[in-house]
């Protein structure tokens, strides 16, 4: 193994780890807030609420992100006269704002499913025990519905953050140069796959790694419940 | 050998037992489960196991037909040694072929049923005698219908165990020991998981092994079993055989304080 | 209405549509997904083995194998199969004496990107899936004797398939939108031919569309199949009452 051409792959592959974070911060945020949205929808928005929040769960579950983001940057570049009438054309145009834009509507399908999940973790007697001690509307669902939920979600919250980081890697090939961007021209540049695939692979790793450790910090210190070690019965 | 464990009588010294168990010692960790027990079962012997709740019963029952394996003693099933070498860290069969050859005639009756959930009642009872035994299949089927119409659930054999009550399953489960042909039936708290009133249907079933003359092992807390349908009883209490001898003599005249308070309890 | 026409001229059997290679490259989708999902279930089985090992060395690299392969971008996976398989044929070409560039087939490269990723979740799965097996419905193997291969084809295998089936369907899903990053490497599936007619036809909204709607079509039915089947193996237990 070449590891004069490992440590000059690695400082390459750096300068597009900016782009890889950038991009998943703001589809990861972006996409949370999509999701609340689609998931009060859901809720206060009665049976079309419903309706629409679960088709819009179905197709962006059920069609590849790639094709997702080939339709946004692609397919609507058809649609210029029209976008450019409407001022939107600036944001269309720009490879970048189009993966973070199919990223975001991606995720927000998964994102909204996990919170799905998360409320319906919240059992109809932890809700019945606090209506009778008098809770109802938000405090309830403050105090007691979004703890619950919210401890309930984490874990798979935590996994979709680090599946959208691996996500981004899509965006290169709407010609994005993040890391998998530069990783794969240096690959067909080159044609030594193994070595740039280690130097990438250890990349995302490592950010995997450190959001998972995150997590489960996070985890730590919104359950104390878990934490504390009841008294023993020797 | 501690001479306490030891049950051999006068005149059967010589003739072959369908189980003897001699000096098993097991610990688990720091905790010594087993500290040298000594047990034979003759042809046709139905005894009872009694002890309170970590007394080592189950785990001496689970070393006879090796899912647990002692770290030292003798086990031997119609006069055939479990072979057993020191492993690295512990005891272990030497052959592991010979273990499943002598599994093979020893029925096994667990507390908590263990059918197999994804076969029906039918195919859980010829599951061993077809697939381990090699016996034909469809004299396995005719035989097993004959079992299951035995223990009174013939009306049940193409049903899931996740549909039956707890009597029907352990019930099922004495059909598929029993399918086996076994020389000897173990029962490991057979009516420990049931609810009181499923209990007296499994007791009936098991009375009439016993009658019909089959060697059976029993761990249980059924005071009434034991003391009615068994040929001997032993009692262990942490890890060794406390009293043993005929029910009506024990039961009426314990020599161990123990044993005695121990019956009491029950009670 | 004249909108709707000409789409479905674009899309449709007539002789300037495009139906018919959107059909076979759908067809070519599932093909590659198929197989790579079958690779790896072979894969992911033998690093459930090394998961569930009682050696620590075994069990360390499996976990390490899913760490990795759950980590990095699927399409990292790809690179290194297609390009890394290309420069590999070449060296082997070169010790039979050929020096040209020999290109690693797109379907292989496929099937094999789409198995080693697979794979990790898929043992994920079965792992899963052993666990939740009750121990006393092997420890019954067991005691009546069972030796161990029959022990795992009787009783082991079919109560972990069990288990183990609504997770395979998700990953089967994950599968096959995976198998259009395979459109890199010029494997003419669903999203291939679709940036070939876009290319052609200068509509790439309406074929994107169409590729959407018919990705959609496939996993929908798989959804229901997988579905189907779960209620088919799971009969018997008492949550189907």
């Amino acid at each position: 193994m070449d590891f004069a051409f490992m440590w000059e792959t690695f400082l390459i592959l750096l300068t597009g780890l900016p782009l890889t974070l950038e991009l998943a911060v703001t589809s990861i945020l972006a996409g949370g807030i999509l999701a609340l949205l689609l998931s009060l929808f859901a809720v206060v928005g009665g049976p079309i609420g419903r309706g629409f929040t679960r088709g819009y769960v179905f197709v962006f579950r059920g069609s590849p992100l790639l094709v997702q983001m080939f339709l946004i940057y692609y397919g609507l570049g058809q649609f210029r006269p029209l976008l450019q009438e409407l001022g939107l054309w600036a944001i269309f145009r720009e490879p970048y704002w189009c993966a973070v834009i199919a990223l975001t509507l991606n995720t927000a399908a998964y994102t909204s499913e996990i919170f799905r999940g998360g409320l319906n973790a919240v059992s109809v007697q932890q809700v019945e025990a606090a209506r009778a001690c008098g809770m109802s509307g938000p405090l309830l669902f403050r105090r007691i519905v979004l703890p619950i939920a919210i401890r309930h979600a984490l874990p798979a919250y935590g996994n979709e953050v680090i599946l959208m980081l691996k996500a981004t890697a899509l965006a290169s090939v709407i010609t994005i140069m993040e890391v998998t961007g530069l990783a794969g021209k240096l690959i067909a540049d080159s044609f030594r796959a193994f070595e740039v695939f280690i130097v990438a692979g250890a990349i995302y790793l490592a950010i995997t790694f450190l959001v998972t450790r995150l997590m489960m910090i996070v985890e730590f210190w919104l359950s104390p419940h878990l934490r504390m070690r009841p008294p023993t019965l020797a | 050998m501690s001479d306490r464990g030891t049950f051999l009588t006068a005149d059967n010294k010589n003739s072959t037992a369908a189980v003897s168990v001699k000096d098993l010692r097991k610990r688990f960790g720091p905790l010594e489960v087993l500290k040298g027990v000594s047990l034979e079962a003759l042809e046709g012997d139905v005894i009872s196991i009694l002890g309170s709740s970590g007394s080592g019963k189950s785990t001496m029952l689970r070393c006879i037909n090796m899912l647990e394996v002692p770290d030292s003693g003798e086990v031997c099933i119609g006069g055939e040694m479990f072979r057993l070498k020191k492993g690295r860290h512990k005891t272990e069969p030497a052959d592991r072929r010979q273990v499943d050859r002598l599994r093979e005639h020893i029925g096994m009756v667990f507390q908590s049923f263990n059918l197999w959930s994804h076969m029906t009642i039918l195919e859980n009872v010829i599951e061993a005698p077809v697939h381990v035994q090699k016996r034909n299949r469809a004299e396995c089927i005719e035989e097993a219908e004959a079992l299951l119409e035995r223990v009174g659930i013939g009306d049940k054999r193409n049903f899931y165990p996740g549909h039956l009550s707890g009597g029907q399953q352990q019930r099922a489960a004495i059909a598929r020991a029993l399918a086996q042909r076994p020389k000897v039936m173990l029962f490991d708290e057979p009516t420990s998981a049931l609810d009181p009133e499923l209990v007296g249907e499994v007791l009936k079933v098991m009375r009439s092994l016993a009658e019909e003359g089959r060697t059976m092992l029993v761990v249980t807390h059924e005071m009434a079993f034991a003391r009615d349908v068994s040929s001997r009883v032993v009692f262990l209490h942490k890890g060794v055989v406390e009293e043993e001898g005929h029910p009506a003599e024990v039961f009426r005249n314990p020599k161990s304080e123990r044993f005695r308070q121990f019956l009491s309890n029950e009670r | 209405m004249e909108l709707i026409d000409r789409y479905l001229v674009l899309v449709g059997f007539g002789e300037t549509g495009w139906g018919p290679l959107l059909l076979s490259a759908s067809a070519m989708t599932l093909g590659v997904s198929i197989c790579g999902f079958l690779a790896g279930t072979v894969i992911g089985s033998v690093v459930t083995f090394m998961k569930l090992s009682r050696y620590m060395v075994l069990r360390w690299l499996a976990d390490g194998y899913t760490t990795i392969l759950r980590g990095v971008p699927d399409l990292l996976v790809i690179y290194l199969f297609y390009f890394g398989g290309s420069a590999f044929l070449g060296y082997l070409g070169g010790l039979f004496g050929y020096q040209g560039f020999i290109g690693m087939p797109a379907f292989l490269t496929g099937t094999l990107a789409l198995g080693v990723v697979s794979a990790a979740y898929q043992s994920e799965v079965f792992r899963g899936a052993f666990k939740s097996v009750a121990s006393g419905e092997l420890e019954a193997a067991s005691a009546v004797g069972m030796r161990p291969w029959p022990k795992f084809r009787r009783i082991v295998a079919p109560l972990v398939l069990r288990y183990a089936i609504p997770g395979l369907g998700n990953t089967w899903q994950l599968v096959l939108k995976e198998s259009a990053l395979i459109s890199v490497t010029g494997l003419v599936e669903l999203l291939r031919q679709s940036q070939i007619a876009a290319g052609s036809t200068r509509r790439p909204f309406e074929f994107y569309l169409t590729a959407v709607v018919l990705y959609l079509v496939i996993t929908w039915a798989s959804s229901i199949a997988f579905r189907h089947l779960e209620t088919r193996t799971m009969r018997g237990t008492r949550s189907s009452l």
